[in-house]
């Protein structure tokens, strides 16, 4: 029962770091970045190029990896979302264009990498640690004790920085923060930055805990996509509990049930909550489109 | 020449899917993402029956299309409460959870195994064989396809959409009970998905869930953007194209893996292209939500 319990926070803490940057994203630039998933797959691969192909020092590598994936993120703000953006395209438009970017780049790093699973660890993990009576893997150690801390930075840095606050009162009401001058534009490109960099920094520890494939960034997505939304989204302490919920819902699923049905679930309490509770835990109401 | 055959068997089928999906996508303006959900349950609903019951292939489609229409209320009546992209997460998730269903039900799909063996069909003693026989079987699908949907989109059924998609409140001021259409589109639009399913599985004579991912649904929705959301010819032009378009690569030599993962590569980057330079497809009038 408590390997259950851990192996949940584990999956929380992934869920959360994606969600996080996914949701900081959707509150200033309004859209679901669908693309976020490919951000973290290239973060992982670009690791794997550099640590693996050039032999670069495991440090140097990470490093490279979480740059390509903030490159990436700001890149594709700059070069697609934007010129959309300023032709006042629709949500819809722009989560098609999101699909597009991530269909053709996951299938650009299948032809590149193989689509088969590849591995940056120097070697076989160690025997996990023993811990409050359960097993727990370095790599499960790093993302329990860093996916909080990037979270609660990110929280900090929102709620103290000057851009933070401009960050959220472009969620609260664009026009408005327009008005006194602060420029969208910028907004969203922090936003991008931040929820970029932090998709790089869950790519590297999601792909030393479970290898890669090229497919790991859209599940990961998803799962910090429900996250967010059952938590209230662009609420980070909301994020968080969904997060969890999510983790145990999944967890204790797979200790009563199976295992296999974990992702069916997932999606069952997203569908759930967008019916009883659309703004999620913690998220204030929803708003329509106004006239 | 079988190669070629092949190719339009595959543009058959997808303009089958893409006309289907047009309906909603096109007409009613609703992103569903939840198309290849349809088009495998009718693909196994189908080879089921025939591979173990030996059921007909017409009574197989019909039964095929009937529980794909069953399904898609328990789809659309939630995701209808849900308004924009709220409305494609909603269908996203039932794709998910459908490809679940297909993937891990193993008593009945055998999970990733799949069902192989599924009888090539009879119709009223044509055994269709070869496959210039599938070919004119395709044809006929997609005719059947294109008279439905011709029909309902000139019907005052097809105008009440369009106004939805315009306006919705305005559709509901004029006294219509706007979810009750946009419910029955769902169900038209599944059940002829469904249809393609049992074109498909019967063709291919094997099954298994990989072919009814979510990454096919985006692949309709390409079609239907990319040939022109909302028009009568968008569907078929961007069927052909996305399906011809990657062939013509392995045409010229490339492995079938690269050419996999080439065609995924140009249909994401015509979904790109056609967003910015021309939301409204290749032939439509309605640009997606501008």
């Amino acid at each position: 029962m408590n390997q259950v319990l851990v192996n949940a926070l584990v999956s929380a803490s992934g869920y959360l770091l994606v969600g996080v940057g996914f949701s900081l994203i959707y509150t200033s630039a309004r859209f679901f970045h669908i693309a976020h998933g490919i951000v973290l797959t290239v973060g992982a691969y670009s690791t794997f190029a550099l640590g693996v192909w050039a032999g670069l020092p495991l440090s140097v590598s990470i490093a490279g990896g979480i740059l390509a994936s903030t490159i990436l993120g700001i890149g594709l703000e700059w070069s697609i979302y934007r010129p959309l953006q300023g032709r006042q395209a629709s949500p819809a438009t722009l989560l098609l264009a999101s699909l597009g970017i991530y269909v053709a780049l996951q299938a650009l790093v299948s032809l590149i990498f193989g689509s088969g699973t590849q591995t940056f660890r120097p070697s076989e993990v160690p025997e996990g640690l023993l811990l409050v009576g359960s097993r727990l893997t370095v790599p499960q150690l790093a993302i329990i004790v860093v996916s909080p801390i990037c979270c609660l930075s990110t929280w900090l840095f929102l709620q103290r920085a000057q851009i933070g606050k401009m960050i959220r009162a472009v969620a609260n009401d664009h026009d408005l923060a327009e008005a006194y001058g602060f420029s969208r534009d910028r907004v969203i490109m922090v936003a991008f930055f931040f929820g970029s960099t932090l998709a790089g920094v869950a790519a590297i520890l999601l792909a030393y805990d479970t290898d890669m494939t090229p497919m790991m960034g859209f599940r990961a997505l998803l799962m910090g996509m429900i996250a967010v939304i059952i938590g209230g989204i662009g609420n980070i302490p909301g994020a968080a509990l969904g997060a969890v919920l999510l983790g145990l819902a999944q967890h204790l699923s797979g200790w009563w049930i199976s295992s296999k049905w974990q992702d069916a679930i997932a999606f069952l309490i997203l569908i759930l909550f967008l019916l009883l509770r659309p703004q999620g835990f913690l998220g204030g109401p929803l708003r329509r489109a106004t006239v | 020449m079988e190669y070629i055959l092949h190719i339009l068997i595959l543009a058959g089928i997808y303009t089958v899917l893409a006309v289907s999906l047009n309906l909603l996508a096109g007409h009613a303006g609703l992103l569903s993402i939840a198309h290849a959900a349809f088009y495998g349950l009718g693909a196994y609903t189908s080879a089921l029956l025939a591979a173990y019951l030996g059921v007909p292939f017409l009574v197989g489609v019909l039964v095929g299309m009937a529980v794909a229409a069953l399904v898609s209320f328990a789809i659309s009546l939630p995701s209808l409460r849900l308004h924009d992209d709220y409305f494609v997460i909603a269908t996203f998730g039932f794709q998910m959870i459908l490809f679940s269903i297909f993937n891990n039900w193993i008593d009945l799909t055998r999970g990733p195994l799949g069902i192989p063996g599924i009888p090539q069909p009879m119709i009223f003693g044509w055994t269709i064989r070869s496959h210039v026989d599938f070919v004119v079987l395709a044809f006929i699908f997609a005719t059947f396809a294109y008279i439905i949907m011709g029909r309902i989109s000139s019907s005052p059924f097809g105008r009440i959409l369009r106004a939805i998609r315009e306006d919705e409140v305005f559709a509901q001021s004029l006294g219509k009970n706007t979810l009750w259409f946009k419910v029955t589109a769902f169900a038209v639009s599944a059940a002829l998905a469904a249809s393609a399913g049992s074109l498909y599985a019967h063709y291919i004579t094997y099954i298994d869930p990989t072919s009814f991912t979510v990454m096919e649904s985006i692949l309709v929705i390409s079609m239907v953007i990319i040939g022109g959301a909302g028009s009568r010819w968008g569907p078929l032009i961007g069927a052909v194209v996305l399906v011809t378009l990657p062939e013509a690569l392995r045409f010229i030599g490339l492995p079938s893996s690269v050419a996999a993962n080439l065609r995924q590569i140009i249909y994401g980057i015509l979904l790109v292209v056609m967003m910015m330079v021309r939301p409204r497809g290749l032939v439509g009038k309605y640009g997606f939500g501008r």
